[in-house]
C-alpha cells in the first residue's frame, strides 16, 4: 500500500518512513506542504498522514486537497497541538482518524490495520492462533468454532493488538497505551497490564494451551507464531 | 471595629467632651453676664435716682433730713439715701451683707456719694444675689438637655452619612475581591460613587486585577506552548526506541535498557501530556456539550478501572440511590475526573479494602461521594493536595507525580462543581463532589 507521509519534522518523518517499510508499505515522504501539496495532486495514495503544524502550509487545506484529489485515500492527522477544535474540524473534513503527538509507531499501524479492513474490505480477518482463532472484524475469539464469550472488550483488545505486532515483544508502556490511551492519570508505571495477561491466559487455557502468549522477563509480551 | 463605628463613636465622644465642658462652664458664664447685667441696671437705677434728685430736689426722699430707705415687697431690690460726712467719697459696687427686717441677706450693692445742696450724700442701690444666681441652675439642666438632644440627633445623621458614604467601599470589596473568580478577566464595571478615593481604589483595584490577569495568562500560555513543543521531540524519541527495538539483530541486555528507556520517556510524556490537559482546562479549550447520566459515567469509570480492584483484592460499590442526568458537560473530561479519583482510593487503599461510591440528592443539591478505606491524608496535608506535583508520602507502592488531583480539581471546576474532602489517617478518606 501507498503511504505518504506529511512531516516537517525529518527525524521524525524517516522513523515513520522505516516502520511502515518493515511493514510492506511503500512510502513517500513531504517535509514541507507545498511538496506535499504537488504529490497529492500527481499520485494515488492509500495512506496520507498529515501533520497539522506544517510552517508553510495549513494542514487542514491539504486535507481538502487529498479528499479532491485522492478520494480513495484514508487520511489520518497528527498533532501536536492536541486542540479539540482541530480535531473536530480534521474529522468533519473527512479525516479517517486522528492521532496526538506522542504517538506510538505500533498504535499507527494499529488505527492503519483498522482504517484498512473497515474502509478496503481486508479479508481474511480470521486469524488462527494455537488451537484458537481471532476473528478481527467480529472482534471475537473462538475455541472449535465456538465463541468464547468470558472474554472482555479489553482483553480481545490486548490480544488483537500483539497479535498485529506478532512475534514483537511489546512492552508495558505500548501496551498501556493502547488500553488506556484516552486516560489521562499520573501512574507512568503501573503494571495493570500483568492482571489483563493473567486474566486472558486464565481463560483461554479452560479451553486450550495458550503457549502461544510469552511472558517476555523485564519487557513485556509477545504473541509468537508460525 | 468597623470604620464606620469608628467615626460614629469618635463623633459621640467629641462632641460629649465639648458639651460637657460646655456645661460645667455654664454657671460661670451665666455669673459673669448676669453680674454685668445687673451692675449696668444698678447704674441705670443710680443714673435715675440722681436724675430725680436734680429735678424734684432731695427733699421728695429726704423731706425732714432722715435717711430714705425703700424695698420691694419679697427684699430683692433695695434703695438707700443718707448723709455722709463731707470727706467721705465711694463709687463702688459689691457684694455686702444688709440686715433687713431682722433678716440678713446677701446684695449686690452700688455705693455712690454725691454732693448736692452742698452737702454730701450715700446713695446705695443693691439688687438680691440669690435672684441674680437662681436662673444658673435650670439655664444648665436645659442647656444639657438641649444639648444632649442634639448630640444625639447628629450623631445618628453622621452614622447615617457614614454608612452612606462608605457604602461604595463595601460595594468595591465585594465586587472586586471576594465574589472575583480567578482568573477570569470581565470588562471593567465602575462602581458608582462620588468620592475621589474609593474611585481611586476602584480603578486601582482593577488594574492589579489586570495586571495578575495577564501574568496568569502569561503563565498559561507558558504551559501550553512548552508541553507543545515537548510534544514532538518526544514522539521522535519513543519512534526511534520503538524501531530500535522491533530490531531483531538486538541482544536481551540492550532490550532491556531500551525498556528503561521507554519507562522514563514514558514519565516525561505523562507530565507533559497532563500539564497540557490542565492548561488546555483552565483556557477554557474544552467544550461542554455532552449529556451522560451518572450511572452511564460511573458504570464506564468502573469498566475501565476493574482490572486495577484485583491486585489489592479491593470490593467496589457503586450506589446511584436517584440518578440525574448531566447536561452540557464534558463526557471525556468528566471520565477522567472519576477515573482519577477513584484510581487513587485504589492505589491508596489497603488490601481487602473498601471503595464506595454514591450518588445522591441532598438538601437540594447533587452529590457524588468517592470514599475508601485507605491509608488517609493526614490532616494538615488536605488543603495542598490540589496542588500540582505536590507529592505526599502516602504509599511506596506506587510511581506516581502528583498530577491525579490537580486534573480533577480542574475538570471540577471547570463543570463548577464544588470538592470536599475529609480524611481519617489510618482510616481512608472521602471526596464529595457537589454538583451546580
Amino acid at each position: 500500500m501507498n503511504v505518504l507521509i506529511i512531516e516537517d519534522e525529518k527525524s521524525l518523518s524517516r522513523e515513520v518512513e522505516a516502520f511502515l517499510k518493515k511493514q510492506f508499505y511503500t512510502c513517500d515522504v513531504s517535509f514541507t506542504g507545498n511538496n506535499a501539496s504537488e504529490k497529492i495532486a500527481v499520485n494515488l495514495y492509500d495512506f496520507i498522514l498529515i501533520d497539522l503544524g506544517l510552517p508553510d502550509y495549513e494542514g487542514l487545506d491539504l486535507l481538502k486537497e487529498a479528499k479532491e484529489y485522492n478520494p480513495e485515500a484514508a487520511c489520518i492527522i497528527l498533532t501536536a497541538r492536541g486542540d479539540v477544535g482541530d480535531k473536530i474540524k480534521g474529522l468533519d473534513l473527512g479525516a479517517d482518524d486522528y492521532l496526538a503527538k506522542p504517538f506510538s509507531l505500533l498504535e499507527l499501524q494499529s488505527r492503519m490495520q483498522a482504517i484498512a479492513r473497515r474502509k478496503f474490505g481486508l479479508k481474511n480477518t480470521v486469524v488462527p492462533l494455537g488451537e484458537f482463532s481471532v476473528d478481527l472484524t467480529n472482534r471475537s475469539i473462538a475455541h472449535s468454532g465456538k465463541e468464547i464469550t468470558a472474554i472482555t472488550k479489553k482483553e480481545f483488545d490486548l490480544v488483537s493488538y500483539l497479535l498485529l505486532h506478532k512475534n514483537r515483544t511489546l512492552n508495558r508502556m505500548q501496551l498501556n497505551e493502547h488500553i488506556w490511551g484516552s486516560v489521562i492519570e499520573d501512574d507512568y508505571d503501573s503494571n495493570y497490564i500483568d492482571a489483563h495477561i493473567k486474566n486472558i491466559r486464565k481463560k483461554l487455557n479452560a479451553f486450550g494451551p495458550t503457549e502461544w502468549l510469552e511472558t517476555v522477563r523485564g519487557v513485556g509480551y509477545r504473541i509468537r507464531t508460525a | 471595629m468597623r470604620l464606620q463605628t469608628k467615626l460614629t463613636l469618635f463623633n459621640t465622644l467629641s462632641k460629649l467632651v465639648i458639651v460637657v465642658l460646655f456645661v460645667l462652664l455654664l454657671p460661670r458664664l451665666i455669673g459673669n453676664i448676669n453680674l454685668n447685667y445687673t451692675d449696668n441696671r444698678l447704674r441705670k437705677q443710680k443714673d435715675k435716682v440722681l436724675q430725680k434728685i436734680d429735678s424734684l430736689g432731695i427733699e421728695q426722699y429726704m423731706p425732714d433730713g432722715k435717711p430714705y430707705g425703700s424695698y420691694t415687697l419679697l427684699k430683692e431690690e433695695y434703695v438707700g439715701l443718707e448723709e455722709s460726712p463731707p470727706s467721705y467719697h465711694l463709687n463702688t459696687i459689691e457684694n455686702s451683707e444688709r440686715i433687713v427686717e431682722g433678716d440678713t441677706i446677701q446684695y449686690r450693692i452700688l455705693s455712690h456719694t454725691f454732693a448736692h445742696d452742698k452737702k454730701n450724700y450715700l446713695l446705695e442701690v443693691g439688687k438680691s444675689v440669690k435672684t441674680i444666681g437662681e436662673t444658673s441652675s435650670p439655664l444648665q439642666s436645659i442647656a444639657l438637655e438641649v444639648l444632649l438632644g442634639m448630640i444625639f440627633f447628629t450623631v445618628l445623621l453622621d452614622f447615617l452619612y457614614a454608612d452612606y458614604l462608605l457604602r461604595p467601599l463595601g460595594k468595591i470589596i465585594k465586587a472586586k475581591l471576594l465574589d472575583k473568580r480567578f482568573p477570569a478577566a470581565g470588562p471593567y464595571q465602575r462602581i458608582n460613587t462620588s468620592t475621589y478615593d474609593f474611585k481611586y481604589l476602584d480603578e486601582s483595584i482593577h488594574q492589579m486585577i489586570q495586571h495578575i490577569e495577564a501574568t496568569f495568562q502569561k503563565e498559561r500560555e507558558f504551559i501550553s506552548n512548552a508541553s507543545h513543543e515537548l510534544m514532538t521531540p518526544i514522539t521522535i524519541l519513543q519512534n526511534k526506541i520503538e524501531n530500535l527495538s522491533g530490531r531483531e539483530d538486538i541482544s536481551d541486555e540492550l532490550q532491556l535498557k531500551l525498556v528503561e528507556m521507554h519507562k522514563t520517556l514514558n514519565r516525561l510524556k505523562s507530565i507533559t501530556k497532563t500539564l497540557l490537559l490542565i492548561s488546555q482546562i483552565e483556557n477554557e479549550q474544552f467544550l461542554k456539550e455532552d449529556t451522560i447520566s451518572v450511572s452511564e459515567l460511573l458504570n464506564d469509570v468502573s469498566d475501565e478501572i476493574s482490572i486495577r480492584l484485583q491486585d489489592k483484592n479491593i470490593r467496589m460499590n457503586i450506589e446511584v440511590t436517584d440518578d440525574k442526568t448531566l447536561h452540557e458537560v464534558n463526557r471525556f473530561l468528566l471520565f477522567n475526573l472519576f477515573f482519577n479519583l477513584v484510581n487513587n482510593a485504589i492505589k491508596y487503599n489497603k488490601e481487602q479494602g473498601d471503595i464506595a461510591i454514591k450518588a445522591f440528592r441532598e438538601d437540594g443539591s447533587y452529590v457524588i461521594e468517592v470514599s475508601d478505606t485507605g491509608i488517609g491524608i493526614p490532616e494538615e496535608q488536605v488543603p495542598f493536595i490540589f496542588n500540582r506535583f505536590k507529592k505526599f508520602k502516602r504509599s511506596a507502592q506506587q510511581e506516581s507525580f502528583g498530577l491525579g488531583l490537580p486534573i480533577v480539581k480542574s475538570i471540577a471546576d471547570f463543570h463548577k462543581i464544588g470538592i470536599e474532602v475529609s480524611s481519617e489517617l489510618g482510616a481512608g478518606s472521602r471526596f464529595r463532589l457537589i454538583f451546580p
